[in-house]
């Protein structure tokens, strides 16, 4: 089976996110990039899989910026077998069904079995670029998975079709896709591992070969969603804090603040 | 100017987010509350195709769906379906000039954004965006046929979680209690459910304690969890990681319980406790149950 990974290179989630001086983006200079939590969780899992079977190639595709490349070398680490980077002029500024598109093409040129991504980005949030490159592809898609698995022992290498456990409210559905699918996750089971001093090295001697999106020859033109403002959330703080005293008082003065002052019970 | 607003129903009717974004669509124009029926577990693809022929005849300039697990799914295939513009987790929503503005939140919560997106657009509206006015009348709902053929997956089964509240979903819940380390043990848990409902309020948690298994996934609030934004935000034993902290920042009023006076998420709260948490909660449930008799 040939596993894709589709990941974005968004900001480091324990850094705080500055709204730059435009008021309508992020201060660059402030951040430190790493591979967007879902899709880390993403490559988590076709790692797993390839654990269980080797016989599993995971290839792993980034769209966007050159510095994408650092995510990729991330990804290679961790243990992915190959690395495609999607770069070039107007790759940072395409949106979202258009990526999707320009996606599809890698996946068909990869002539992958099934592919993954995070249930969203955590630059954007929107959750469109996965469902969308499924559409692309003709493929269903299963969104927010936590868990796939062969759905009947086949021959070793060869692709029978996948149960997929999806997160829903009060537990999971189990799908089962018979031919190739997108799946977007919410989370693996286990935390996405670290990369191994051996990984690393072999990550640095691979070619991570650069396509341009120009080249892949796809309709560039997509709605867009453009940014009119950027501003952080309302600041809070300033709150009462209650200390010091006997916790039954206390208990009841808070009931007494919610009812009264803040009128929420 | 036309617009739709996807319902999704449960076992009890309606679902409160649906007859938000029904009501909204009504003030926003011409609406029309759709259903897709004839599936007895949501799947994108039988749903996807007939909204989209739909569609395409009645030509809506918009489509809101509730920001869902289901409307989320729905919503974004169906744009891609359709070649629309799509905008997710909309907090306020105004059109002009045949544009949509949205208010959303990106980065994971941590920066506000006002966007625009050219219509037709669908956009999926984070439950509690418009408040439900008392008395509003329930829509009169469209049926769409499902197209089975079009389906491509097969369900198997559902699997319970072990832990699942159960209760409320904790997107749409107007009050949350959220727990963290400092309960010390999933077998503490009873005590936040019993405050939980009294409360009538959805269970969260902190990563912490999903990572760790006290309890399932689907509770976890902050990014790679659930942002919620309900009227009352309980953390009880929550340190406040930046990440948590991102996930529920937006909630009206937070109350932080913590042993801990230097604990982050005494930054954002609007109410403090600093104390021991199993002295303050089986009190402070007791409180609350004789000022909800009272009420």
């Amino acid at each position: 089976m040939k596993i894709l990974v589709c990941v974005k290179q968004t900001p480091d989630s324990t850094v705080r996110v500055k709204v730059a001086a435009d008021g309508r983006s992020v201060d660059a200079s402030q951040i430190t990039w790493a591979i967007s939590p879902y899709d880390e969780y993403a490559v988590e899992l076709a790692l797993e899989r390839k654990d269980a079977d080797p016989s599993t190639t995971v290839a792993v595709v980034t769209l966007g910026a050159a510095r994408g490349r650092d995510a990729l070398r991330q990804a290679l680490a961790m243990g992915c077998d190959e690395a495609i980077l999607v770069s070039g002029q107007g790759a940072e500024t395409l949106q979202g069904s258009a990526v999707a598109r320009a996606l599809a093409k890698v996946v068909e040129e990869a002539k992958a079995d099934l592919v993954l991504c995070g249930r969203q980005a955590s630059d954007d949030d929107q959750g469109l670029v996965g469902l969308a490159l499924a559409e692309a592809l003709g493929w269903p898609h299963v969104s927010t998975i936590t868990k796939f698995a062969p759905a009947d022992a086949g021959p070793a290498g060869s692709f029978n079709g996948i149960d997929v456990w999806k997160e829903v409210e009060g537990g999971h559905e189990v799908w089962r896709a018979s031919g190739p699918a997108v799946l977007t996750v919410q989370k693996s089971e286990k935390d996405p591992r670290y990369p191994s001093l051996p990984g690393i090295m072999k990550a640095k001697k691979k070619e991570i070969p650069e396509k341009d999106v120009a080249a892949l020859g796809i309709d560039a033109r997509a709605p867009s969603l453009e940014i009119v403002k950027m501003e952080p959330p309302p600041a809070r703080g300033g709150g009462k804090i209650l200390k010091d005293g006997d916790m039954k008082q206390t208990a009841a003065e808070l009931v007494r603040l919610l009812r009264e002052e803040a009128k929420v019970l | 100017m036309k617009v739709w607003a996807i319902v999704e129903r449960s076992a009890s009717g309606p679902r409160r987010v649906s007859l938000e974004i029904a009501a909204k669509a009504k003030e926003l124009g011409d609406a029309t509350a759709i259903e897709v029926t004839g599936l007895e577990r949501y799947s994108s693809l039988p749903a996807v195709g007939p909204l989209a022929t739909k569609a395409k005849a009645d030509a809506p300039d918009l489509i809101l769906v509730g920001a869902t697990p289901t409307g989320r799914d729905l919503g974004a295939r169906l744009a891609a379906r359709l070649g629309w513009a799509y905008a997710s987790e909309a907090t306020d929503l105004a059109v002009e000039d045949g544009a949509a503005t949205i208010t959303r939140t990106m980065y994971a919560g941590k920066v506000r954004a006002t966007v625009r997106a050219t219509l037709p657009a669908v956009v999926s509206v984070r439950p509690g965006a418009f408040t439900l006015k008392s008395g509003a009348a329930e829509p009169v709902v469209e049926s769409v046929t499902a197209d089975a053929s079009a389906e491509k997956l097969a369900f198997q089964r559902f699997e319970p979680s072990a832990a699942a509240s159960g209760r409320i979903p904790l997107a749409e819940a107007r009050v949350v209690v959220s727990g963290g380390r400092g309960l010390r043990g999933p077998e503490n848990w009873k005590q936040v459910e019993e405050l939980a409902g009294i409360l009538g309020a959805a269970l969260g948690a902190s990563r912490a304690v999903t990572d760790a298994g006290w309890r399932p996934n689907e509770e976890q609030v902050g990014q790679t969890g659930r942002t919620v934004t309900p009227d009352l935000y309980i953390a009880l034993g929550i340190s406040g990681a930046i990440q948590h902290l991102a996930g529920m920042t937006s909630s009206k009023v937070i109350v932080a319980v913590n042993k801990d006076p230097e604990a982050d998420i005494f930054k954002v709260a609007d109410y403090g406790v600093v104390g021991d948490l199993f002295e303050f909660l089986p009190a402070f449930t007791e409180e609350v149950k004789k000022a909800k008799a009272g009420a």
